[in-house]
């Protein structure tokens, strides 16, 4: 199978189709748009259905349906537009049901601009909606590890009953790189047997609901879903690491961040500063734990985000004070130069530790 | 390349075929022939990756850079700079135009009809043979009679621009070659160039191309900026 060349919205819609998704409900937003456009196009040729919504709490909400009747759904936006989809997201969650949200970030607060970030880490892995909650968050660096992790996301989704977001910034939507997409095969999805598609022969009927009047059974319910919780962060953490043997200063960075850092580590590598990446892949589950291992060695850790230190406070709670962690980050849709975060290195080494 | 174009050059094709790059790097090619020439972006889809962002650059370069200014540059509005006419209709010099993807892309161009009467402008097709959509003779005729639709104006010739980005090898342009040659044969259109990554063009020279476009990148993601 011969490679194309894709760009990354388009990546997310084709490898969602791959992973068995036939329900797509957006509304268009730059940079995603090329997305739901895909989607648009490629949906009735497979038999599936595309819907714009007529806004983002609209689309939430259809994805709810969807979902509670069993398939394979998903929606997209940026930044404005999750932040208007929070309440969808809480009822999702308080109803266990699976889905994909994407969220390919742009510059905030407010209605900020059109250009890249990742000011919106606390949003997709904090629970961003009410009540408590987690959310699977995934964070690809290239158009390949999109195709790779929509797949990844549909089944943690349906194995965990949970929504699981896949968050990227601007340049991961708008950027082009070759994949091998290989062929669509069938997928084989986990039984539903909780869905609301019709008694056949059952006596009692599936409800989706998340209302739970009774405080005791609310409370059950929140037990219930930090038991599942305990076991993902358990089971599923993911990262990557780059350089890391024998690293004495550690970077920490996702998404975008992490190409510019892997840049600036073979920079530094280069000139010979013993320089590593660790880069998250589920920002949720966090992966402290190797964090908390090269902590064991490393002289210090500097995180690298495209906001103004986000993701730095869960590198922290991981490093738990072994070594000093220090930040660099650029925001507001301003996206750090590989010569800054060399240099940033370069401090580090100077003179030992920064202060 | 040795060019003998018309005053007006148009550059389209489908989402992310290549146009921004061929046209820059058509633009500064034509600027060692005769000294003024404009580039002009009438890119009105794609947030990122415009020639807005090299302006500076390319007008350091001699290029005369048309592109919506200022608080402009970065606003997700469909705005056209009114320089766009001037630069269509000048006598002394050319006119290169960067036009945003897919028939939605075009839809810019549609206006400016009365401004270009046959035989003043040629008006490409880019075509990479990679992408979704223009992988087939039957998917390029598709987009480019889509794109037609759009622009109101009619195809002069198709460029083949087939590429893997970073991993393009003369091979990937090859291939292409093809398919961009057999849906240029079936609407009876001549491939005006195939453009390349200069790294890449002696080989493709020996292989037996020799109207090559060698291509240096201005459009690059922020790790491979320097």
């Amino acid at each position: 199978m011969s490679k194309i060349l894709m760009k990354g919205n388009e990546a997310i819609g084709e490898g969602a189709i791959r992973a068995g998704c036939r329900h797509f409900f957006g509304y268009p937003i730059t940079p995603q748009s090329e997305l739901p456009h895909y989607l648009a196009k490629r949906m009735p040729e497979i038999g599936g259905v595309f819907l714009q919504a007529e806004s983002e709490v609209s689309a939430i909400n259809m994805v709810y349906g969807a979902a509670g009747a069993g398939m394979r759904v998903m929606t997209s936006s940026s930044s404005p537009g999750l932040s208007l989809m929070q309440e969808g997201i809480s009822y999702l969650v308080g109803a266990e049901l699976p889905c994909v949200i994407v969220n390919i970030m742009r510059g905030g607060p407010g209605l900020g601009n059109i250009a890249p970030a990742q000011s919106d880490y606390f949003q997709s892995t904090k629970g961003g909606g009410h009540g408590d909650y987690k959310l699977i968050t995934l964070a690809p660096e290239s158009v390949q590890e999109i195709i790779d992790l929509m797949a990844k996301a549909f089944d943690l989704g349906d194995q965990y009953r949970t929504p699981v977001m896949l968050l990227g910034d601007g340049i991961l939507g708008q950027m082009m790189e070759p994949v091998e997409l290989g062929e669509i095969q069938e997928v084989k999805q986990a039984a539903k047997p909780w869905a609301a598609t019709g008694m056949r022969g059952r006596g009692k009927p599936n409800i989706i609901n998340s209302l739970y009047i009774d405080p005791e059974d609310c409370e059950n319910i929140n037990k219930k879903l930090f038991a599942k919780y305990a076991q993902i962060a358990a089971k599923e953490q993911m990262w990557e690491e780059y350089q890391l043997e024998g690293a004495e200063i550690v970077l920490t960075a996702y998404g975008t961040a992490a190409r510019i850092c892997k840049s600036a580590v073979d920079k530094a590598r280069a000139k010979g500063i013993k320089a590593g990446l660790i880069r998250p892949i589920t920002l949720w589950p966090f992966p402290g734990s190797v964090i908390a291992r090269a902590a064991e060695t490393a002289k210090c850790f500097l995180t690298v985000e495209m906001s103004m230190g986000q993701m730095v406070e869960d590198v922290r709670l991981a490093v738990n004070g072994t070594c000093p962690v220090y930040f660099y980050g650029r925001t507001g849709g301003v996206v750090p130069l590989v010569s800054d975060v060399l240099a940033e290195i370069e401090k580090l080494v100077d003179g030992g530790d920064r202060e | 390349m040795e060019l003998v174009p018309r005053p007006v050059t148009i550059f389209t094709g489908n989402l992310g075929s290549g146009k921004t790059e061929i046209a820059i790097n058509f633009a500064l090619n034509l600027l060692r022939q005769q000294q003024k020439v404009s580039l002009v972006d009438l890119d009105i889809i794609n947030p990122y990756f415009r020639t807005r962002l090299a302006r500076d650059c390319l007008a350091g370069a001699g290029l005369n850079v048309v592109c919506p200014t200022a608080e402009l540059a970065n606003a997700d509005v469909p705005a056209l700079s009114p320089a766009i006419r001037g630069a269509l209709q000048v006598e002394d010099g050319y006119c290169v135009c960067d036009v945003g993807g897919d028939d939605v892309g075009a839809v810019a161009l549609g206006r400016f009809k009365p401004y270009l009467p046959t035989g003043r402008f040629n008006f490409y097709f880019v075509v990479n043979a990679c992408r979704p959509l223009t992988g087939t003779v039957e998917d390029i005729h598709k987009m480019l009679h889509s794109i037609e639709k759009s622009a109101h104006l009619k195809a002069t010739a198709l460029v083949n621009n087939t590429n893997l980005g970073a991993e393009t090898d003369a091979q990937v342009v090859l291939n292409g070659e093809k398919v961009v040659r057999q849906a240029a044969d079936k609407l009876g259109l001549p491939v005006a160039f195939t453009a390349a990554r200069r790294e890449i063009v002696p080989r493709l020279r020996k292989e037996g191309l020799h109207k090559i476009l060698p291509l240096d990148f201005y459009m690059l993601p922020p790790w491979k900026r320097e």
